[in-house]
């Protein structure tokens, strides 16, 4: 069991330390995040681990936020005719009543980075390299422990990157990472953590591990969503309404709302997925429904599967004739297998398409979701999906689903999953006696899975 | 109840699994506790969790009672079996009075086992998982048999589980063929009671074939049995048999021999060859099986069975209140004005075209900058001070420190909070900050140049 690797965020107040801690932790709910100086007045520690192992330990601290009235304190720290080297008029510094008094922000962060094997400086790329700034990292510098700048907010517009790496590598700080901590990019973390595998030679091992284990983790959530999109997509496509004619607006509206609705527990289950709250993401509404009246009966799918279905009643008719036939040695001349097939047939055609007939006979119609309405929510949820992948769990704005404006999602053809489940209304959530674990349906949802994730 | 073998804690894991994913989620802090305690990876926390809820909800005796509902459908199935096959053996050999027609005792022996096998295995080549009926009249029964509403949920686990290593097609496998098996057997034990204990003539019987081709036939057939010892009928006694039942002992048994060899090799041999081949492969599967933790239902437990991150409280906590700054004026005599920039950056023009007697002390950024105007300040107070400041930087405890520091060597002081650059806009929310800070310090504030209250000392 190695022991885990302890990292303090330090950085000026209002910078985006609780932020950064949130992204990296996937946790939306860490500390306190406001646009005031000075919110988090408190160190609050997160743990990273991998296989239950504790791998790394992250601080949370104070903002320094008066770091050229300190430095000019511990200048004076020193006696006349003594020299002290940074840890050591620390060290002075902390004993003494103003590290309690004026100073106890600062001492909370100084105690905190000299307790642990480094510190990440977060620096807010939009502000100038203004004179505070230097002196809080030689500050931070005198703590002799290694400091990793991490560019945040570098998404904005008006960032200063290039004034901020002069005056770092002046500072003698010649690595430093780009994270914005509201939107990472994908490989964020991944080079967060190589950089500071240069820093701590020693620590390279287990922030490999963590590499590892996020993208291993990444990969997973991307599977485990395309599973959540494909359920979605084949409960809408099996879903069906039997309705009499007269009541066709009433019915449209009601299927409307109901895809709706289940397009909204998709949403959240993605959102609770990537570890976001229920009202990080809404879908808009959806654009009017054209509801599609599905002559069903005479859908090849429909039709292939009754062939089988009837094929099946069949051949088990006819085997329990034969049965019959073998039992009495064969004094029947084959006449049971041949009764046991019709029955058998009859049979199996009545199941599955007795109701159905039935319905249409009385001059009901079946009323599906249109195959548009079907492109539009997978390709929302694309979106939504794409939109979740790149934000971070400091972001505070909400994400909306939208209907993209041009139509060109309207054409394409829909993958064969989606038509096998036109034909199998139990597989359906939408609708009742869905029988969901059918296996033919996992098979499915797992062959659409695939083709979301490839796509 | 036994204890749960590896199998049967995944169909356990996998029914809860769907009974959450269809009724919604469980109550789980209890269970999740203790996967937690228990550590191990990931699939044994979801295992402990999902066996300790199974086994609060009932579902672990419900699978107890779906197992013996399992059994006794093999049981039953396995006794008709037995009697298909005795009813084969009799059919095959009929009452003894009229001589048996080879060729017709050969079809009924073998004949339908031939024809479900060739179905069999070409519904394994092509239909995939879901042919069988045979396998599915087992899940069938065994679900009827174990009459219990829990159980729902455990058929299509167990069907799912085993879908994903595609292990169906070897369970129901090993189930047709050794069922197979039982009833050739079955037909063989009795075939070989009835011979052993009945005189049965055999003949065969054509109209519009040769001789010829039942001799070839009969040693064609006969070739593979003789290899392992069983007679073959001579090709005299072939021939005579054609016309009437061979009333030779010798001939008697050779095609008893023969018969019973055809049945060995062509009935039962293969059937016990896949039966085993099944075996070997569900076995193999078994060893193999494993949670999809891709599955979305299994990945969001992730993060309540082992979390990758978790918090671990506040270890300094927030003091009472903050270090306070507090504004003031200077006492002392002043003379002049002056105006004064903090940590301006190089969008803002500066400095503004000042009346003559007001003067610029530049921009202080540097602790040295900041340091002379100080001093210079507690020497000249001057009465009337400007402070300039970017209201884009946060107000921080240095800078409204230095704020007040200024406010406190001059005897008026008033703060001007630049305006955002062309082309930017000032963020309402740090503003507001701003003038909640200043508030505080108790100092005017504005957003246009205090110039004219430089230059007079009035508005």
């Amino acid at each position: 069991m190695t022991k885990p690797l302890k990292l303090a965020v330090v950085g000026h107040t209002n910078v985006g330390k609780t932020s950064l801690l949130r992204t990296l932790t996937r946790d939306v709910g860490f500390g306190e995040v406001s646009h005031r100086p000075s919110t988090t007045r408190h160190v609050e520690g997160a743990r990273l681990s991998v296989e239950g192992e504790a791998l790394l330990e992250l601080y949370d601290t104070p903002g320094l936020e008066d770091a050229i009235a300190l430095l000019d304190y511990l200048e004076r720290l020193d006696r006349p005719g003594e020299r002290l080297d940074g840890p050591a008029r620390l060290a002075r510094f902390l004993e003494g009543s103003e590290a309690r008094q004026r100073f106890e922000q600062e001492a909370k962060v100084l105690r905190q980075l000299l307790a642990c094997d480094a510190g990440l400086y977060v620096i807010d790329a939009r502000e100038p390299v203004l004179a505070k700034y230097r002196d809080e990292l030689q500050v931070l510098a005198s703590c002799g422990k290694p400091l990793l700048p991490v560019l945040n907010f570098v998404s904005s517009s008006e960032h200063r990157e290039p004034d901020w790496r002069e005056a770092l590598a002046r500072l003698g700080l010649h690595a430093l990472v780009r994270f914005d901590s509201v939107a990472p990019p994908e490989d964020g973390e991944r080079r967060l953590y190589e950089s500071l595998a240069l820093l701590l030679e020693n620590a390279r091992p287990q922030l490999e591990r963590l590499i590892l284990d996020q993208q291993a983790q990444r990969q997973a959530r991307q599977q485990s969503a395309a599973r959540l999109i494909a359920e979605l997509l084949i409960d809408c496509a099996a879903c069906r309404r039997s309705v009499v004619t007269e009541d066709e607006p009433q019915a449209i509206s009601d299927l409307r709302k109901a895809v709706r609705q289940r397009e909204q527990r998709c949403v959240e289950a993605l959102l609770k997925l990537f570890g976001f709250r229920p009202q990080d993401a809404a879908a808009s509404d959806l654009p009017l429904l054209d509801g599609r009246w599905g002559d069903d009966l005479f859908n090849p799918e429909t039709l292939k599967q009754l062939g089988v279905r009837v094929g099946g009643g069949i051949a088990a008719g006819a085997a329990a004739g034969a049965g019959v036939d073998l039992l009495v040695g064969g004094l029947t001349l084959g006449a049971a297998a041949l009764a046991g097939a019709i029955a058998g047939g009859a049979l199996q055609t009545a199941r599955s398409y007795g109701s159905r007939l039935l319905g249409k006979i009385k001059g009901q119609r079946e009323l599906t979701v249109d195959d548009s309405v079907l492109r539009l929510l997978a390709l929302r949820q694309r979106q939504l999906l794409k939109a979740l992948n790149l934000r971070g769990h400091a972001a505070m704005h909400s994400i909306k689903v939208d209907t993209p404006q041009d139509k060109t999602w309207r054409e394409g053809k829909l993958p064969d999953a989606l038509h096998k489940a036109r034909a199998h209304p139990q597989w359906s959530s939408l609708n009742p006696h869905a029988k969901l674990s059918q296996a033919e349906r996992q098979e499915q949802v797992e062959a659409l899975a695939a083709r979301l994730d490839e796509a | 109840m036994t204890a749960l073998n590896p199998l049967h804690k995944l169909w356990l894991t996998e029914t809860v699994r769907l009974r959450e994913e269809h009724a919604g989620p469980l109550e789980d802090l209890e269970a999740n506790r203790l996967a937690r305690t228990a550590g191990g990876d990931l699939p044994t926390r979801i295992q402990q969790r999902a066996l300790h809820l199974a086994e609060r909800d009932g579902l672990t005796a419900a699978l107890g009672r779906w197992l013996q509902g399992a059994r006794l459908a093999l049981v039953l199935l396995a006794v008709v079996a037995l009697i298909s096959g005795a009813g084969l053996a009799f059919a095959a050999l009929g009452n003894g009075l009229t001589p048996v027609n080879v060729f017709w005792a050969l079809g009924s022996l073998l004949g339908l086992n031939l024809i479900v096998l060739t179905s069999w295995a070409l519904g394994l080549l092509f239909a995939g998982e879901h042919s069988a009926s045979l396998g599915r009249l087992w899940l069938w029964l065994s679900e009827k048999l174990a009459r219990d509403a829990k159980a729902a949920q455990l058929a299509p686990a167990l069907l799912l589980l085993l879908q994903r290593q595609k292990l169906n097609r070897w369970a129901v496998g090993v189930l047709v063929n050794s069922l197979w098996l039982l009833a050739l057997l079955s037909a063989l034990v009795i075939l070989l009671t009835l011979l052993a204990t009945r005189r049965y003539g055999f003949v065969w019987e054509t109209t519009i074939l040769g001789a010829d081709t039942f001799v070839a036939v009969t040693q064609a057939l006969g070739a593979l049995p003789a290899l392992l010892g069983f007679n073959v009928p001579t090709v005299e006694m072939i021939r005579a048999s054609g016309d009437s039942a061979l009333n030779i002992e010798s001939a008697r048994q050779a095609w008893a021999a023969w018969l019973v060899g055809v049945l060995l090799i062509y009935g039962l041999l293969p059937r016990l060859i896949l039966a085993l081949l099944c075996l070997w492969r569900w076995k193999r599967g078994r060893a193999a099986l494993r949670l999809d933790l891709n599955l979305p239902g299994y990945s969001q437990l992730r993060e309540r069975l082992m979390p990758s991150s978790e918090r671990l409280g506040v270890n300094d906590a927030a003091p009472q209140q903050l270090h306070a700054v507090s504004g003031g004026v200077s006492e002392l005599h002043s003379d002049g004005a002056l105006l004064v920039a903090i940590e301006l950056d190089d969008q803002h023009p500066w400095p503004p075209k000042l009346p003559g007697n007001v003067k610029n002390a530049g921009i202080l950024d540097s602790r040295e900058s900041r340091h002379k105007l100080l001093e210079q300040l507690t020497r000249f107070p001057p009465a009337r001070l400007a402070i300039a400041c970017d209201p884009r930087r946060s107000p921080d405890r240095g800078s409204l420190a230095l704020i007040a520091e200024l406010a406190r060597s001059a005897s008026a002081t008033r703060v001007w909070l630049l305006q955002a650059p062309p082309g930017q806009a000032l963020d309402a929310e740090r503003l507001g900050d701003w003038h909640a800070a200043l508030q505080q310090l108790e100092l005017p504030f504005a957003d246009c140049a205090p110039l004219n209250w430089l230059e007079s000392g009035h508005d």
